[in-house]
């Protein structure tokens, strides 16, 4: 009952944070400089026409009523139309977001698996020569701006060596039934590996500087040194028992991971073409689209207070030492 | 005649006892806006260019950068708020007819909201536009486009600078280079290289690129530059532009001038939409009147002169309210032939909702045009099929369209061979140039433009209303200048806006016939009475002040 309870008041919590999110969107976007109407500058645009636009989008009524209609609309499930695609927000937020899941998902997997092992590796291998190599590496690789580290592996792996396509998610033409279709090709993860690399590089630092602390936190404690005692394998040692235990507040930051992660996923879909949601972003707000940026901020920022909720909920599930009051 | 009240009077002496000192006036700092150096490398080199001539005449200029949806807010939508500005016009096929330039820019009419944002007004040019849109003999008419080019040369209502040129190239080992056509102003990304580009070998997709998403694949809605390329091959019009620039027969068989304000259009036989169904008449008709009825509002200007319709056998007669001398590019060449069982319906219900006609997207757009719409991947490809039934089939197979944000990546996939035709390139050329001459397999194409960059001024707004002050300003910089340091010599002077890629109507003396230089211009100045006190730049005596802060 009390977990029910627990869950109960965190949803409402969110719920709460959502309207807050939802509240600032809108009024950020319509206090930016800029003109929806930018895009359609033309000789032969005539005031008649502005005036029509501008209402078509409900940019003539008073804030406080948009804002009225926005909320009124977004409770019935609708996310408004967009003012440069002409398309329901909903729909295209809704087709684009697979393909920031899955790249997002997939890099920080790879980055964890990676960061993981090699931080509990690091950490048994503590003052030695590997450490001392490796740890100034990683810091490095953790520093480089992932347009430059995108850049750098196009130039590398695609149009030097060939090995993989610089663009897209499928070779041009290529026809697919169904996104399932299309993520279960071959070609679909060849052309998610140089996006994947690019970010699991851009995000294994924190992962593993965090597994490497926690382990040498854990491996100063007396049921390790217990596990010595009795003779175990050093192999036995560091997985077994010292690795499962330091493995938690890692757990727990792969969630919040996420919510940057999509942050990072904007640079990296620019340069290497990917249609996610990052790049519909990016263009809606220069456009000053409001509608299809703040269904896009909305989507994202659902995601992160969603993983945030995870993380919580994970954490005092993973260990039992967290009360939840 | 009202007389003046009273107080009017005491206002307006009041006014001229503080605002008039003995003493002339220094011109007060003069904002000049361009838009980030990441997004318009060469607009932001030339503003600065430009700002440090104007320095030196003694005026003090404040460069403000802005990106482009700010600028539309703060210059296009308020018109006496600002000083100067860079500006650009992109060129267009439909743009091959100088009407468009020559008088939506510059009329009066369109000052207060139209294009003529800077408020350009003067009745002899007004007269000169007017006439030309009536003059159906082109060589009458071209007379009175060279006229009103010197008119405006005169003038300067705008500060001209260069038409650019664009960057192409293509793989020419998968296509035959004879095949690729060079349309006038536009380059090779058009459709007369879609339909004729031959390929070598085993590869017969065009697979090009852009940098912009695909907005829409509508037929009544102008969505943008990328979208207009799938619209024009997928559609029929009765016209097309020629590779010459000037507009040909298309879907139409022949036309013919009945008088001045009638033209006879006799339809191609054997027509078919991508559906089976044929191509009729009362399609066309149907055609024109979508584009007209208010639920395409981008289209309607372009039927505003068409009184009525009729049709007789395959003939469909136009009347029009007024002799148009661009009827032909500007009405026959650019609406779209669409299908009226499809898009009658569509018309109908959109006239009962506050949406319009652009918000209708087909799932698979019909038209009758030499491609068929395959298929669209949102922000990644569009797919068209060569429709082999076209009397003007394509050689090619498919036409892929790749959505590539990332510039240098496309040239790079151009090497690659992801993608064989660079029709969309904004970046430095002079990469382009080092990366042909790398490779014998890429053949670059550069083209000048219909459009052009100018620095436009305010005429609403003192010392902008003078004549004499912006001649003396835009003489200050030598375009070649211009030229070489911001557009690295991919771009021609200019001082006209109607582009010497058009030949019949440019007016080349404009543009031989200018003198630039900083001593110059300190002389045009002087010559009208500005003088330089302290280093900074006052009015004539008498001139007062207005704007300063």
């Amino acid at each position: 009952m009390k977990a029910i309870t627990v869950i109960c008041a965190r949803l409402l919590q969110t719920a709460f944070v959502l309207l807050a999110v939802i509240t600032i969107l809108f009024f950020m976007f319509r206090l930016m400089p800029g003109s929806p109407l930018a895009a359609y500058i033309d000789p032969n645009f005539t005031p008649e026409q502005q005036a029509t636009l501008m209402a078509r989008f409900g940019l003539d009524q008073p804030l406080w009523k948009q804002y009225l209609i926005y909320l009124r609309n977004l409770l019935q499930g609708d996310l408004g139309e967009s003012f440069f695609y002409r398309q329901s927000v909903a729909e295209r937020v809704l087709a684009l977001l697979p393909n920031t899941l899955i790249l997002t998902f997939t890099s920080l997997i790879v980055a964890y698996i990676f960061g993981v092992l090699a931080g509990a590796y690091l950490a048994w291998k503590r003052g030695s020569v590997v450490e001392q190599i490796c740890l100034p590496l990683v810091l490095t690789t953790r520093a480089m701006p992932e347009f430059w580290l995108g850049m750098l592996l196009l130039a590398v792996f695609s149009f030097s060596l060939g090995w993989f396509p610089a663009g897209g998610t499928r070779e041009p033409g290529a026809e697919y039934g169904s996104i399932w279709a299309l993520y279960a090709s071959a070609d679909f993860w060849r052309h998610m590996a140089l996006p994947v690399l690019t970010l699991a590089i851009y995000s294994q630092g924190l992962p593993l500087l965090l597994m490497r602390s926690n382990m040498m936190d854990v491996m100063r404690e007396d049921f390790v040194t217990m596990a010595r005692i009795k003779g175990l394998s050093t192999f036995s040692v560091v997985i077994r028992h010292a690795a499962r235990n330091a493995l938690l507040p890692v757990m727990t930051s792969f969630a919040i991971a996420v919510g940057y992660q999509i942050q990072g996923n904007v640079v990296v879909e620019t340069v290497f073409s990917w249609p996610g949601l990052g790049r519909e972003l990016v263009r809606a707000v220069q456009t000053a689209d409001y509608p299809l940026a703040q269904g896009a901020f909305l989507m994202i920022a659902v995601v992160v207070i969603l993983m945030n909720l995870v993380a919580d909920l994970l954490y005092a599930a993973l260990d039992p030492r967290v009360t939840r009051d | 005649m009202k007389l003046p009240s009273i107080t009017t009077m005491f206002a307006a002496m009041l006014s001229y006892a503080v605002l008039t000192p003995a003493a002339a006036e220094e011109i007060r700092t003069i904002n000049i806006v361009t838009r980030p150096q990441a997004a318009q490398p060469a607009e932001f080199q030339f503003t600065q260019l430009i700002a440090q001539e104007w320095r030196k005449l003694g005026l003090d200029v404040n460069v403000q950068v802005m990106p482009w949806e700010q600028m539309i807010q703060e210059i296009w939508f308020s018109r006496d708020k600002w000083d100067t500005t860079a500006w650009q016009m992109v060129g267009r096929p439909e743009r091959s007819d100088p009407d468009e330039i020559v008088f939506n820019l510059f009329h009066s009419t369109t000052a207060a909201k139209g294009f003529n944002f800077i408020g350009y007004n003067n009745p002899e040019y007004d007269a000169l536009v007017e006439a030309q849109r009536v003059a159906l003999d082109p060589a009458v008419r071209r007379d009175l486009i060279r006229q009103a080019q010197t008119l405006l040369a005169e003038d300067q209502p705008n500060m001209m600078l260069a038409h650019p040129q664009s960057t192409y190239a293509f793989n020419n080992a998968v296509w035959d280079a004879a095949t690729i056509v060079d349309q006038s102003g536009i380059g090779i990304r058009n459709t007369w290289t879609y339909l004729e580009m031959e390929p070598l070998g085993d590869v017969t997709d065009i697979i090009l690129n852009s940098s912009d998403n695909v907005t829409a694949i509508n037929p009544l809605y102008i969505s943008g530059g990328t979208d207009s390329w799938i619209t024009e091959l997928v559609y029929d019009r009765l016209m097309r532009i020629g590779a010459d620039g000037l507009p040909q027969p298309w879907a139409a068989e022949s036309y013919e001038w009945i008088d001045d304000t009638t033209i006879t259009v006799t339809l191609r036989e054997g027509m078919m939409w991508h559906d089976g169904m044929p191509v009729t008449p009362e399609d066309v008709v149907f055609s024109f009147e979508a584009a007209g009825s208010g639920e395409a509002p981008m289209y309607g200007p372009f039927v505003g002169s068409i009184a009525d319709m009729s049709i007789d056998g395959m003939d469909i007669t136009f009347s029009l309210t007024e002799p148009s001398a661009p009827f032909l590019t500007a009405s026959l060449s650019k609406i779209n032939l669409i299908p009226m069982h499809i898009w009658e319906p569509v018309i109908a219900e959109q006239l009962t909702l506050e949406t319009n006609a652009e918000s209708f997207q087909e799932p698979a757009p019909i038209g009758s045009g030499p491609y068929r719409f395959g298929s669209w991947t949102l922000n990644e490809e569009v797919v068209l099929e060569a429709n082999a039934e076209h009397w003007a089939a394509p050689k090619a197979g498919r036409w892929i369209l790749r959505i590539v944000p990332n510039v240098e990546a496309a040239l790079g996939m151009l090497r690659s061979g992801e993608i064989n035709f660079l029709s969309d390139f904004p970046g430095d050329p002079t990469v382009v140039v080092a990366a042909a001459e790398e490779d014998p397999n890429l053949t670059a194409v550069f083209t000048v433009d219909i459009g052009f960059r100018y620095v436009a001024f305010n005429h609403r707004r003192p010392p902008f209303n003078d004549t004499a002050f912006r001649r003396a300003l835009s003489a200050s910089v030598d375009r070649r200048l211009i030229v070489g340091a911001a557009f690295r010599g991919f771009a021609v002077p200019s001082n006209s806006v109607v582009s010497p890629a058009l030949g019949f109507w440019h007016n080349e003396e404009t543009v031989e016939g200018m003198e630039a230089g900083v001593e110059l211009a300190q002389q045009m100045l002087a010559d009208a009475g500005y003088e330089v006190v302290d280093g900074r730049l006052n009015y004539p005596e008498g001139v007062s002040e207005t704007l300063g802060e």
